[in-house]
């Protein structure tokens, strides 16, 4: 399957499928409700590469990941549209869309054995935006 | 073992075969009780595949589960008849009926390395409705 991540915001990071490694989608809600809880989150967790750029090409977005997990809460671009689009067979199987997404976590991971890095990019879509959340998918590239 | 899930709401999600891989049904009670408890629950946690259409084959409807995880706790809509069938030579094992199921958790896993990705969702039967809940079987399919 190959992955597309793309965030919109003050500038655009776009990542293909070179970069990203595994997608997962969480749903959450406490585990010991008795009924459907109000305390409905959203989490969005994407894995990848950051690559190194040879021969004189762009060097990829990750930076711009790790800029943006560096913003602040008190400013506005801490929140950005995020898009993500799963891709096999030429079907797009799911197109996950959350508006107003904010890093939770973010980490990066070098060794002196690998000749590239891994980022972890653990996002959530902001709480009380929940139903803005788009999951689409199912369609034609 | 082959499992067929349907899930009746708003919308009918059904589920085949090819696409659940595991059930586990769970009735939760506190450990620490000295004597039998009213603080009965019961879960069901269903994992299986998210597959991609191929041929112009219809999308399975692991996206509808999706969407009904974001269903939030003031719709009716987030409560759900839900009906599990264990088949195996032909006998129905188990039916387990759930009339008021809501999701506690919902996680879609994709990797770059799998053609298929794969989902777990966990619902729980409204705990004031537990003696709903029906667990039918042991007859031809």
């Amino acid at each position: 399957m190959g992955f597309r991540l793309k965030v919109e915001g003050p500038e655009t990071i776009d990542l293909g499928i070179e970069n990203i490694l595994t997608v997962e989608f969480k749903t959450d809600t406490p585990d010991d409700s008795n009924a459907r809880s109000t305390d409905l989150g959203t989490s969005l967790i994407v894995t990848g590469k950051i690559l190194t750029a040879v021969d004189g090409e762009e060097a990829d977005s990750t930076i711009k990941l790790t800029q943006w997990s560096l913003v602040p809460g008190e400013r506005a671009d801490c929140y950005r549209k995020v898009t993500v689009d799963i891709i096999a067979a030429s079907q797009v199987v799911r197109q996950i869309h959350l508006p107003n997404a904010f890093i939770v976590d973010y980490t990066e991971d070098y060794g002196d054995e690998e000749g590239i890095g891994t980022f972890y990019l653990h996002m959530k879509q902001k709480k009380d935006k929940t139903p803005m959340v788009k999951l689409e998918g199912g369609f034609e590239e | 073992m082959g499992f067929r899930v349907k899930i009746e709401g708003a919308e009918t999600i059904e589920l085949h075969v090819e696409s659940v891989q595991k059930v586990k049904l769970k009735t939760d009670i506190p450990k620490d009780s000295n004597a039998r408890t009213k603080d009965v629950g019961s879960t069901m946690i269903i994992s299986g595949k998210v597959l991609t259409a191929v041929d112009g084959d219809p999308f399975d409807s692991t996206r509808q589960m999706g969407l009904w995880s974001l269903v939030p706790a003031e719709k009716a809509d987030c409560y759900r008849k839900v009906t599990v069938e264990v088949i195996s030579a032909d006998q129905v094992v188990r039916k387990i009926f759930f009339p008021n199921a809501f999701v506690v958790d919902y996680i879609e896993n994709f990797g770059d390395t799998e053609g298929v990705g794969e989902f777990e969702l966990i619902i729980r039967q409204k705990k004031d409705k537990l003696d709903k809940v029906t667990i039918e079987g042991g007859y031809g399919a």
